[in-house]
């Protein structure tokens, strides 16, 4: 019996749904569902984007809380009705009922009744009835004392109670507080969140910026590579500082870069090759910062003069109309402790082309300024 | 071989889905067999009011044999009883009566296959959820095959229908989603069944210009046939392409079919009413591609006659048979929200490579599988199988509980049942249990 399936070489259904959902999935950026996208679009961004407007609903839940309803004080004392002094407990005996209160004559009345008592006895008996009363006398007198034993006790129930009812005053007024503070702390919290994401994506452009002038930098080094031969005045290890003032924008930017790298032995070694140019760089690094005379630095090269030069230093630049570089002073002897020249870029170019953007300033520097100032580094 | 073809209503002029598959299929038996449909007066399925004589008639050449419907149905005792045991628990005795309150309600029917059944060498029902298919199966189990024309709807879930899906002779599937329902709710893998469909009578030479010239329609067309009904998708389907509409004007939206609810006034949509089969036709060849926004089918007609036409198909992919069927075919896609209208329809519509290529693959499918000389031979296969199998094979009657084990409220609701049912397309044919016909 035949299958029910086909094999389309060009068509399947199957995966034609696959890519259909998948651009469906790329318009809405992910698989949400209608319902989804209906709660996302209702919620406000704005809350989020300004802290000072986002205030926790904990405290309004809080208060909408139903609060315990204030404690009132606890009195033994009936409004109008203050019940008075306990009567005095009566006792009772089997002699009680014969007893008069009229003195001497009291006695012959009770001798008399004691007499008449048989004759008493002839219509009731009255012992039961003494009994009963002497008995009632113990309980109420046995009452008292149960009485006066409950109100101590509930005299000091009542003193707990509005100690616990005090107590219950000062936390609500404490939870107020509290509230407030978790509300505080939610906004700051917020608001932190907020401006550590500010400070991240400030730190991601300050960092985009400097990959993107570290890689200019690079560029335009090389660019000036391939185009100026070798000085010959630089390859043999001498200074020319008419070509470092024409160098100047390009030597600011390596100084600057160099100096946020820490100055290992091994950099110091890549920068000088010859171990005179090393101990010259040693020595000047208390006083100024000489470069490696003999060499070509290659772009990023960390043994470059960690000085920056200060701006006293760029405008005493000598200008190309100085006097002739083989006439400047050897940097072995500018590191003894006279003031320096500029710094001498550690790349070539520009010795030979000026660049345009430095021209201008050597025009700007009067050409006798062999003497500069020490920049705050320096000192 | 005399068969038996017991459906709920029969008549030339009806043109619901299981009437109108019983019909095709008793008019091409007929060819191989004799024929006898047993059926009810009833032709309203809401009322299954007596409308038709009882008694003895023929049908484009087969003999039909008509029974009363002892009671029409009442809606809200029907819609409280459909309630009770769709969302409630319940018990046997709760599921009778439903089928009972949902009818057809024919005794005569069950009493004459009571009597005469020996008569016929098999009997054919058609729709598992009435009365007739029921208890006529209940009463002709040695001899009875179903065509289930199963849907996913919370009736599947009953448990007095899973012992018919587990005693009758053989399944007759529409679709391999509706056999992988049945297998899960009813556990009758062992009962002999197969994917079969129905075939479907589609002129060799359709003309599309007759249809524009007569319509004055112009442009790319999506055309939907069918009972324009909620129930059928179309609400969705109004709303989507009103959205679609507005972003991409020019597209026309035909509707073929009588409307049970109100179809909005949008200048790209075109509804037509009900048209004769030729107009349907020039319509479906006319258009570029058929829309088959119904989340319930068990497996539509309808899409297989786009397909016999050339046409592709985009169909609602929530409904399990339709999806399965556009991957088994590669002949449609299908779309499960708006975003996947959108995308689908601009697909198709904008990319005749595409369309051209999905319409072949539906030709093939339909040639393949879905025209009567196919579809006989599988129903003919299946009961040459059952001649074979030696007496005392058929599986042996579940009786009901008793007087108290029918009345005990142990059901879970139809709807909660149907629920933990597998979902989705049924794996391609040779990649599961469901591959091969057993």
């Amino acid at each position: 019996m035949a299958e029910f399936n086909i094999q389309a070489d060009s068509v399947d259904v199957t995966r034609i749904m696959e890519q259909i959902r998948q651009r469906i999935r790329e318009k809405r950026g992910t698989d949400y569902t209608e319902q989804q996208i209906r709660e996302l679009a209702t919620v406000k961004v704005e809350r989020f984007l300004d802290p000072r407007h986002v205030r926790s609903d904990l405290v309004e839940h809080y208060r909408q809380l139903e609060p315990p309803a204030a404690l009132e004080p606890i009195s033994n004392k009936r409004a109008g009705r203050a019940p008075g002094p306990a009567p005095e407990p009566v006792e009772f005996d089997s002699h009680t009922i014969y007893m008069s209160s009229r003195g001497p004559m009291g006695k012959l009345i009770r001798l008399i009744r004691k007499l008449l008592n048989p004759i008493l006895r002839l219509f009731f008996n009255p012992d039961p009835v003494v009994l009963a009363l002497a008995r009632q006398g113990e309980i109420n007198a046995w009452m008292l004392q149960i009485l006066q034993q409950e109100s101590d006790l509930a005299e000091r129930v009542t003193k707990q109670f509005e100690r616990a009812g005090a107590k219950f005053v000062a936390r609500e007024e404490l939870d107020a507080l509290n509230f407030e503070v978790l509300n505080n702390l939610v906004v700051e919290m917020t608001r932190l969140s907020l401006d550590m994401k500010n400070h991240r994506m400030l730190v991601e452009s300050v960092a985009g910026r400097l990959d993107f002038d570290e890689r200019r930098a690079r560029a335009l080094e090389s660019v000036v590579q391939r185009r100026s031969p070798v000085s010959p005045a630089v390859a043999d290890g001498e200074v020319d500082e008419s070509t470092s003032s024409t160098g100047s924008g390009r030597t600011r930017r390596r100084r600057r870069r160099s100096r946020r790298r820490p100055q290992t032995a091994e950099t110091q070694g890549t920068g000088t090759d010859n171990a005179e140019a090393a101990g010259t760089v040693t020595q000047s690094e208390a006083t100024e910062p000489v470069p490696s005379p003999g060499t070509a630095t290659p772009p990023g090269d960390t043994a470059a003069p960690a000085v920056e030069p200060s701006p006293a230093d760029l405008q005493q630049t000598p200008s190309p109309d100085a006097p002739d570089p083989d006439s400047a002073p050897a940097p072995a002897s500018v590191s003894a402790g006279e003031p320096a020249p500029a710094p001498v870029p550690s790349i070539q170019g520009p010795s030979d082309v000026p660049s345009p953007a430095a021209a201008p300033a050597t025009e700007r520097v009067p050409p006798a300024a062999p003497k500069r100032d020490v920049g705050p580094d320096e000192q | 071989m005399k068969l038996a073809v017991v459906v709920q209503r029969y008549g030339a002029d009806l043109n619901g889905g299981a009437e109108l598959h019983s019909r095709y299929v008793a008019e091409h038996l007929a060819r191989h067999a004799e024929v006898e449909v047993l059926t009810t007066c009833a032709t309203d399925y809401i009322t299954w009011r007596n409308e038709l004589k009882p008694g003895f008639e023929q049908v484009n050449g087969i003999p039909v044999r008509r029974f009363p419907v002892s009671r029409e149905r009442d809606a809200d005792d029907f819609g409280r009883r459909s309630t009770q045991v769709f969302e409630e628990p319940h018990s046997i005795a709760a599921e009778l009566a439903w089928l009972r309150s949902e009818g057809p309600t024919s005794p005569s029917l069950i009493h004459h296959l009571r009597r005469h059944g020996d008569t016929y060498d098999y009997c054919i029902f058609f729709s598992y959820r009435y009365y007739h298919a029921y208890h006529g199966i209940r009463v002709a189990r040695r001899r009875a095959l179903l065509v289930p024309t199963a849907e996913r709807d919370p009736a599947l879930g009953l448990r007095i229908f899973g012992e018919n899906f587990r005693g009758v002779r053989a399944l007759m599937y529409n679709s391999y989603e509706e056999r992988a329902l049945i297998n899960a709710v009813s556990n009758n893998e062992t009962v002999p069944g197969v994917v079969v469909g129905v075939g479907s009578e589609v002129p060799a030479r359709p003309e599309p210009q007759r249809f524009r010239q007569a319509t004055g329609i112009e442009g790319p067309v999506l055309i939907y046939v069918g009972r324009i009904d909620e129930n059928k998708g179309c609400r969705e389907l109004f709303d989507y392409f009103e959205r679609y509409a507005s972003r991409s004007p020019g597209l026309t939206l035909v509707l073929i079919g009588n409307p049970v609810m109100p179809v909005p006034t949008h200048p790209g949509i075109r509804p037509l009413g009900y048209v004769t089969d030729r107009e349907k036709f020039d319509a479906m060849a006319a258009a570029d591609l058929l829309i088959m926004p119904s989340p319930y089918e068990s497996l539509s007609m309808v899409t297989l006659e786009a397909w016999a036409l050339g046409r592709p198909v985009l169909a609602n992919g929530r409904c399990d048979v339709l999806c399965g069927q556009c991957i088994r075919s590669n002949a449609g896609l299908y779309y499960k929200s708006y975003e996947e209208f959108a995308e689908t329809l601009h697909t198709i519509v904008s990319n005749s490579a595409l369309r051209a290529a999905l319409g072949v693959n539906g030709r093939a499918y339909f040639d393949t599988h879905y025209t009567w000389p196919v579809i006989e031979r599988k129903y003919l296969d299946m009961l040459d199988r059952l001649d074979r199998e030696a007496p005392g094979q058929e599986n042996r009657p579940e009786p009901l509980p008793g007087w108290l084990g029918r009345r005990r409220r142990d059901l879970l609701p139809g709807r909660q049942v149907v629920e933990r049912l597998p979902a989705g397309p049924a794996p391609s044919a040779g990649g599961s249990q469901y591959s091969s016909d057993s």
